[in-house]
């Protein structure tokens, strides 16, 4: 008999911890010196997911489109933040650039899905702006952050080539568009990847959340899809937002690579 | 050799924060003509060369090509005013598509045919190399002809030339300088030289400017410069001193 739902108590959780201790005991068994670091994550994990669990019901009582969108932009500057932390080179306007490439692309997705797709309503609705809006975003950090990291290894890699195209009259997006394409390809080859494979080698996260929460695999599924599409649309544009501010930060007016930034960033 | 100035440098000089790299410099260069820029490393001659195709820009002074400034179009003084870089930067694919590059943007370049693409490679002596050979397995002084024939292709009046044979052997590099000789004479361009090696340009340069840290020291022909000792600074660092 299929059941309604599975309910995780606090003592569940409790229990759950097993995991980490046996991880730890295989930790110790070899030596890895990793446990204070498993703990800090485990406590860590813990702390923010609850406390996002209370932020997300008392933002959910409240049905108001400024709270979404508030909630919305605070995670986009967030994430904005921390995909410029995780940027190991220098690159003037990162956050800037980070900031507009998620802030465009998590608005027109996440519009889309609201209004047309799953045609909630209200269309700010919480219980499905917010999941869906973080979905969006943290793919899009992900996606940018890698870009924009092969994006300067390429630009290094290829600067002899750049100048030679800039030197034969080539503008500065002519020059640079091997090294935009090879860092846009190893971003999104992942996610192509993801959707080669999904359903053949891994159950994905939100089917699994919706299945045990009792919803019929048949729906699951299609929110699987919906939400696949979405992650690769999101990856895409969020890459090219951001490539597109990213580049002109590396040339002059006179159209002269900057390879000072290359240097300082090595 | 005709008297029309294409460059004109009006105490130009460029500096990087607080070091300057070039320090006033005052000179011309008029058309057909074949101009050595020498000097010791750290000179400041491949950043003078770069200053010609605005691949950097002077931070004092005018600078000038056919009496107007560099940055009124940009693109056009690139296609007209060619780079053969150091080490050339060939790019992955057949030496047909290293050759249509600028094709990228230019539509006539991506409609050169065939034919007309082995006569630029004949230019440069690389006769009977096929079109489809992958252009990376080309040796240092083919890839450098294949560099100068892809330049050629842009048309240009002015080539400018930054050390283009410093990784290749003495006899190579005469074979290049040589080959560069005459597509100056059969084209009618303007060459501006950049080497550390004033015997080799000894052959070719009509006329010389010395430079050393960051400043014109002399300026002339070879026979004046040699009525002035001014390449003893050479046999100063041949000797080590």
């Amino acid at each position: 008999m299929q059941p309604d739902f599975y309910t995780l108590t606090w003592t569940d959780l409790i229990v759950s911890l097993v995991f980490i201790a046996f991880a730890i005991f295989l930790i110790k068994q070899w030596k890895l010196d990793l446990e204070k670091t498993l703990l800090i994550a485990t406590f860590r994990t813990f702390v923010q997911l609850t406390l996002m669990g209370y932020v997300l019901t008392w933002f959910f009582g409240r049905e108001h489109w400024l709270f979404m969108l508030t909630l919305l932009i605070i995670m986009i500057i967030i994430a904005s933040y921390e995909g410029t932390r995780r940027q190991k080179d220098e690159i003037p306007k990162f956050f800037m650039a980070m900031l507009v490439s998620l802030l465009t692309s998590t608005l027109l997705i996440l519009g889309t899905i609201l209004l047309f797709i799953l045609d909630v309503k209200p269309w700010f609705s919480p219980y499905a702006a917010i999941p869906i809006g973080g979905m969006i975003i943290g793919n899009g950090l992900n996606s940018a952050s890698l870009t924009a990291n092969r994006f300067v290894s390429e630009l290094k890699h290829r600067e002899g080539e750049i100048e030679t195209l800039l030197a034969l009259g080539a503008t500065p997006k002519l020059a640079i568009y091997d090294a935009m394409k090879a860092s846009i390809h190893a971003a999104l080859i992942p996610n192509i990847n993801a959707m080669m494979t999904v359903g053949l080698v891994q159950i994905p996260g939100v089917m699994t959340g919706q299945i045990l929460a009792g919803i019929d695999p048949i729906i699951a599924v299609r929110y699987q899809i919906m939400i696949m599409y979405m992650w690769f649309t999101t990856a895409t544009l969020a890459n090219m937002i951001m490539l597109a501010i990213v580049y002109r930060q590396f040339f002059t007016s006179n159209m002269q690579l900057r390879s000072e930034l290359l240097r300082e960033s090595t | 050799m005709n008297d029309q100035v294409l460059f004109d440098f009006q105490n130009v000089s460029f500096s990087v924060g607080d070091v300057d790299i070039l320090k006033g410099l005052n000179f011309h260069l008029k058309q057909a003509e074949f101009l050595a820029v020498l000097g010791p490393s750290g000179a400041g001659k491949s950043t003078l060369l770069r200053l010609f195709n605005l691949l950097a820009s002077p931070t004092g002074g005018d600078l000038t090509y056919r009496g107007q400034p560099l940055q009124n179009d940009i693109r056009t003084l690139r296609q007209n005013v060619g780079y053969l870089f150091q080490t050339p930067a060939i790019f992955n694919g057949s030496i047909k598509e290293n050759l249509l590059i600028a094709g990228r943007w230019d539509t006539t370049i991506a409609n050169t045919l065939d034919h007309e693409l082995k006569q630029y490679l004949d230019q440069v002596e690389l006769f009977n190399i096929p079109l489809t050979r992958n252009a990376r397995e080309l040796s240092g002084g083919e890839k450098q002809r294949l560099a100068l024939a892809r330049v050629l292709i842009n048309k240009p009046q002015v080539l400018l030339l930054d050390e283009p044979t410093s990784s290749l052997d003495p006899k190579l590099s005469r074979s290049i300088m040589d080959l560069v000789k005459r597509v100056q004479k059969n084209l009618d361009l303007t060459i501006v030289a950049v080497s550390h090696d004033h015997e080799l340009m000894r052959r070719y340069a009509q006329r010389i400017i010395l430079l050393n840290a960051g400043e014109i020291t002399a300026m002339g022909s070879f026979g004046e410069l040699d009525d002035l000792n001014a390449f003893d600074m050479f046999t100063d660092l041949d000797r080590g001193d």
